[in-house]
């Protein structure tokens, strides 16, 4: 086994992890959030991804690749909501759409 | 052909019909459907004459065939085989059910020509034809309780057939449901069989009968439960309310079913299980008891009914009590001969009564009926060989099965003199209501709007598929006696005798005084009728209070009204106020409102705010993983 410590592959994805958090939760534009998200997800990845190496066990590598498939899924539809938004000239701002209130 | 495969061929030949007219729908034209079913009984009727003459053919000793196809249940120790039994009691009631079936059946195709769902009532007929073999043909009780329960089933669909109208349902549920006490009083007769023979193959209970006879209770319970299960299923006191309802059903149906066959399986049922009631003497007496008391009332009752066939239907009943008194005293073979001429004159009378409501478009009341025998003398002719063979007229053939009846009686002790009173009084009752059927409805010529009502119709009897059979039903009313005169000629008891011995055997100066008072009385009866009714020269009696309570039919519904259905209905109410509403209503109501309300509090957390939920995502990820991270 070569190559730094996985401490830091997972100090990393911590970061990567609290970046998007932080962006999903303090900004406002959607496309800002799915971006977000994204970035929390690839933290994700990353320590799954290095953890597996570590173990010698490829079962993390494949949840890894689950992940990215449910991500890109997940962009495709948030794009799509956010176009459908845009194009009923609603303003594109997560605070304001809160028809869902119980 | 074997004894056993003829019993087999009769049995299946009209299921096999059943299964072609279910699965052939539409396939098969209405006629085609009604002579399928005619041919299959009558294809069964040959097969139990085949099966008859060979058990003639055999030693005495070596009649009773028992074949079983296979293992039809089994449960722990117990077998219980698709068995059946071709004994003399079989063969003869399988002659009477395929041959007087046979001809209802063809006799239907005439009727029910203008019925637009003809395929369903042969379906039915074909499959209470088998229903009724296989009670008769089983070879164990738990088989006879299958057909037992079967044609309750198919009386109830064909009472029923006409599902339109309100009445017929009503009358279809009634005999249902009187018919289900039966059968369950039966049931529990089988189990304290099984409990206390381990078997309920007939040759293997009767064997056991002297020892539980040991135990008085057990054998009177057991014997009880199937007397109910023959109360109800022949119509006797007091489960007898359901038969004249039961005239809501097509008339072939009555003839069938409500005259010829089901209501006299309690008789069958009696005799076949006379070891098991031997050793019950009270429980017998009490089946002839009342049997005498039913014969009686329902002659009372028939005096003033006005719907034709209610008045044939209280006959048919008062007829069953004579069966019922025979089997009561143990004058088992005369029960079964009566049962047999019975369903001769009985399905006569209701088929020429038939051919009088096919030409008037189903009018039943007799009011509207009046003269009818001057349009019709077919009709008249017929009907009249029906009345006098029902009331005993020599040489008509209820002549010779009644007065065995009466006469058994008087060797039956004193209780059996009480009986014969009874019987010889029904004699009067029966020349009585008979003839005041017949002078109203078919004497002299018909009033103007009773003219009308025929040749608007059809203006002719019927088709010659309906004569026909009417034709041959009355000479079978007239012949079927003389197979037995006692002291003479005694074929049927000698037939009989070896399945189910006699306690009674009344000498030649009892026969002889026994019928010289019935006839005598039958012919005052008819006299008595006949100034009333037929010269008019005697006004009808008016008694009011005895008027009323005959036309209340001595308040046997009303009885049962406060009896069980007031009950029933006070009961339910209570629970539906006291336990539905408040316990059952009310707790689901609570649980919808509680959840409800709580959902109300909850939804304040919902927001609507995106971000704040992810807040709360977050918070809680931060705390599992300090939590966790903590743990180690």
């Amino acid at each position: 086994m070569s190559g730094p410590n996985v401490v830091w592959y997972l100090c990393v994805a911590a970061g990567l992890f609290s970046i998007g958090a932080l962006g999903v939760l303090l900004r406002r534009s959607p496309l800002i959030v799915l971006l977000s998200l994204e970035i929390m997800l690839n933290g994700g990845n990353l320590a799954l991804i290095a953890l597996a190496r570590q173990q010698g066990n490829a079962d993390g590598q494949i949840f890894a690749l689950a992940v990215m498939a449910v991500a890109a899924s997940e962009v495709v539809v948030g794009l799509g909501l956010i176009v459908a938004i845009g194009r009923r000239r609603l303003a594109l701002d997560v605070d304001q759409l809160t028809r869902l209130r119980g | 052909m074997t004894v056993v495969t003829a019993g087999w061929v009769c049995l299946l030949s009209p299921l096999a019909a059943v299964a072609l007219l279910v699965l052939g729908g539409n396939w098969l034209t209405r006629r085609q459907a009604a002579w399928l079913s005619t041919l299959s009984t009558a294809v069964s009727f040959g097969a139990a004459l085949v099966a008859f003459f060979g058990i003639l053919g055999e030693d005495v000793d070596q009649r009773a065939h028992y074949s079983t196809a296979w293992t039809w249940l089994s449960a722990g120790q117990y077998d219980f085989g698709l068995q059946i039994l071709v004994d003399q009691l079989a063969v003869f009631q399988m002659l009477v059910i395929s041959g007087i079936g046979a001809l209802i059946v063809w006799y239907a195709v005439g009727y029910m020509d203008e019925s637009d769902e003809e395929r369903r009532f042969f379906a039915y007929m074909s499959l209470f034809v088998f229903s009724m073999l296989l009670l008769v043909e089983s070879g164990n009780f738990l088989l006879l309780l299958a057909g037992w329960g079967m044609v309750g089933l198919c009386s109830y669909l064909l009472i029923g057939y006409d599902h339109h109208r309100p009445a017929a349902i009503a009358a279809a549920k009634k005999a249902f449901i009187m018919n289900a006490f039966g059968d369950a009083t039966v049931v529990l007769a089988l189990f304290l069989l099984v409990q206390h023979t381990g078997t309920l193959q007939y040759s293997q209970v009767f064997a056991q009968a002297q020892s539980l006879g040991q135990n008085g209770w057990v054998i009177n319970l057991i014997a009880l439960g199937l007397l109910g299960g023959a109360l109800a299923k022949s119509a006797q006191i007091p489960i007898h309310t359901w038969l004249p309802d039961a005239m809501e059903g097509p008339t072939p149906v009555s003839a069938l079913i409500h005259a010829a066959t089901m209501v006299t399986a309690g008789v069958y049922l009696i005799v076949r299980t006379s070891p098991l009631f031997e050793q019950a003497p009270t429980v017998q007496d009490l089946a002839a008891g009342l049997g005498a008391a039913t014969l009686l009332v329902a002659g009372l009752v028939a005096l003033v009914q006005t719907d034709i066939k209610r008045v044939i239907a209280y006959s048919t009943m008062s007829q069953i009590g004579y069966m019922f008194l025979a089997v009561g005293i143990g004058a088992y073979a005369d029960g079964m001969f009566h049962l047999m001429t019975h369903a001769f004159f009985k399905a006569l009378l209701f088929l020429s009564a038939g051919i009088v409501i096919h030409a008037l478009a189903g009018e039943q009341a007799m009011g509207r009926m009046r003269g009818i025998g001057g349009l019709m003398p077919y009709a008249k002719w017929t009907f009249l060989v029906g009345s006098l063979s029902l009331v005993g007229i020599p040489p008509f053939a209820g002549f010779f099965s009644k007065d065995d009846i009466i006469a058994s009686a008087l060797d039956g002790g004193d209780y059996g003199y009480v009986l014969w009173l009874a019987g010889i009084a029904g004699a009067f009752l029966t020349g009585l209501y008979t003839f005041r059927l017949y002078f109203m409805v078919f004497r002299g010529q018909p009033e103007p709007a009773v003219r009308a009502a025929y040749h608007s119709h059809h203006g002719r009897e019927g088709p010659w598929t309906m004569l026909l059979p009417v034709g041959v039903l009355a000479i079978g009313a007239v012949v079927s006696g003389w197979v037995q005169f006692d002291d003479l000629w005694d074929r049927v008891s000698e037939f009989l005798d070896p399945v189910a011995p006699p306690l009674v055997t009344p000498s030649a100066t009892q026969d002889a005084v026994t019928s010289v008072c019935a006839v005598g009385l039958g012919l005052i009866g008819i006299g008595v009728a006949w100034a009333i009714y037929g010269s008019r020269r005697m006004a009808v009696p008016k008694v009011p209070a005895v008027a009323r309570v005959l036309e209340h039919k001595l308040y046997f519904d009303e009885l049962y009204h406060w009896l069980f259905e007031r009950p029933a209905d006070l009961v339910s109410r209570g629970l539906y106020a006291f336990v539905e509403l408040p316990l059952v209503a009310g707790s689901l109501q609570a649980v919808g409102l509680t959840t409800r309300e709580a959902a109300e509090g909850v939804s304040e957390v919902q927001t609507g705010f995106v971000r704040s939920y992810v807040l709360a995502f977050t918070a809680a990820v931060g705390v599992l993983a300090i939590v966790f991270i903590a743990a180690h």
